[in-house]
């Protein structure tokens, strides 16, 4: 997916830490903590219920960070999330990943050739395992699935599912929501050419 | 008992739950917390909402209800209203008084010998100060309705908010206060708390969370920690005091209340006075 120059407007006003709910001031404590949780904050019993489990999916897991990564990107391209992509095309580089694999996945390059740093069958599995659940609907063809459990255990398999969800979800609020890329994000995209 | 039930009765969480009927008023105070006038939006908490709010209250252990807004009696059904909440829990009603016409006095009568207090405004013993904060005839009319109300039976406080006032006229205001009917411990005398309007004159005390009692409020917008929590500046609802924006059951609100209130760091109280 190509990025526009124009950042997105946002649809409700984010909240500052000046105005952070009780529950919310924890995540302004130490530095800004970033449009979704701003964006959450209005309702703060929910914030105050979602960002653990955020935080345990997005978080250190049993699921390498590179995994991770290929998941949220490749979905998050699906989507067209705009947020998305940008703030984890740099989550992608601090997990290891190069541009050049990190466009693949934004491009949504064919699974079956694999990303060049990768592993040569588990990562075109998967890739072919988020295109079936992101990028179409109804059930998942038979043989896709198969595919991913010679891979993957079962409890891998659920882990990275899920995450092809909840970004599926993140993906739809932060583009609802006209949700923007800090300066920092897209300085960094800007000097590793993935803008 | 729950542990919300335990808390009020340990003293950990105050008693009353306040409920903001309404945002609107006929008056435009000049410290009002939340911006009130006539043209400010009514954001009324249903009457449903407010019955049902108090039966959990009081299966959750609260002793006591508030109302205020905005001001209360500018909505028809109120008198109804209170007096079926104070069949739940006693009430009391912050009002300011203005509006107390020969048929309102005849509707509010029934509150005589019922759990139910009017806590009326009045800042200042002299009219002319008085009405600058508060508006044009404020103090006649108040100074009007109190005897009134008294005389029928109605249990009736006086609070005044002030700025600053002197020990002289502080005597005035409390032999005022004597020869309306109210005796000294239903006046209660607080700062001006610097939200709302008053932060664009700078009036009154800033309040932090740890000088504001964690008294539940529930208005159309949430659950807040405190009356001074659901607070309008510039026509922005103020959410630095937002508990929740679940309100009912308010077995939710009230249990996440708790919660920051257990785990407020320990430390000396306010002594701000902002009651």
């Amino acid at each position: 997916m190509s990025i526009t120059a124009t950042q997105p407007e946002a649809v409700v006003d984010l909240i500052d830490s000046s105005q952070a709910p009780l529950l919310a001031r924890p995540y302004y404590q130490d530095s800004d903590p970033g449009p979704i949780v701003a964006a959450l904050a209005h309702v703060p019993e929910i914030l105050d219920s979602a960002m653990p489990f955020l935080a345990a999916m997005y978080g250190p897991s049993a699921l390498p960070k590179r995994l991770k990564e290929i998941v949220i990107v490749r979905t998050s391209a699906h989507l067209e999330c705009r947020y998305c992509i940008e703030s984890h095309s740099v989550a992608a580089l601090d997990a290891g990943l190069t541009r050049s694999e990190i466009m693949l996945l934004r491009n949504l390059c064919n699974p079956a050739q694999g990303l060049p740093g990768g592993d040569e069958t588990a990562e075109p599995m998967l890739m072919a395992w988020i295109d079936a659940v992101a990028g179409a609907t109804g059930s998942v063809p038979k043989d896709i699935a198969s595919g991913l459990r010679e891979c993957f255990s079962p409890a891998e398999i659920v882990e990275l599912t899920l995450l092809i969800g909840v970004t599926m979800m993140l993906n739809r609020f932060c583009t609802a929501l006209g949700l923007a890329s800090s300066n920092e994000t897209l300085e960094r995209l800007r000097a590793e050419d993935l803008l | 008992m729950s542990q919300v039930a335990e808390a009020i009765a340990s003293g950990a969480l105050p008693g009353r739950l306040w409920m903001y009927s309404n945002y609107h008023c006929n008056l435009a105070c000049s410290y009002c917390l939340i911006e009130s006038a006539p043209q400010a939006a009514k954001r009324e908490l249903p009457a449903e909402l407010m019955f049902s709010l108090a039966r959990d209250a009081r299966e959750l252990g609260f002793t006591s209800l508030g109302i205020t807004g905005g001001e209360p009696f500018l909505l028809p059904h109120l008198p109804d209203t209170i007096e079926r909440l104070a069949e739940i829990l006693p009430v009391i009603v912050l009002t300011n008084g203005t509006l107390f016409t020969k048929e309102r006095l005849r509707r509010v009568q029934r509150f005589a010998g019922k759990p139910v207090a009017l806590q009326i405004s009045l800042d200042s013993p002299d009219a002319i100060v008085n009405d600058t904060m508060r508006g044009p005839h404020n103090f006649r009319k108040v100074i009007e309705a109190i005897p009134a109300l008294v005389e029928g039976g109605v249990q009736v406080r006086i609070a005044s908010t002030v700025e600053e006032m002197d020990d002289a006229d502080m005597v005035r205001l409390c032999a005022l206060h004597r020869e309306l009917g109210v005796p000294d411990e239903d006046h209660v005398v607080r700062p001006i708390v610097r939200r709302g309007r008053a932060v664009d004159s700078a009036m009154g005390v800033e309040a932090q969370v740890a000088d504001l009692p964690p008294e539940l409020t529930v208005s159309a917008d949430g659950a807040f920690w405190s009356p001074f929590g659901p607070t309008v500046h510039s026509g922005a609802l103020d959410t630095d005091l937002l508990v929740s924006r679940t309100t009912s059951p308010l077995q939710k609100p009230a249990g996440i209340l708790l919660g920051l209130v257990q785990g407020r760091p320990a430390g000396e109280d306010s002594k701000l006075g902002i009651k």
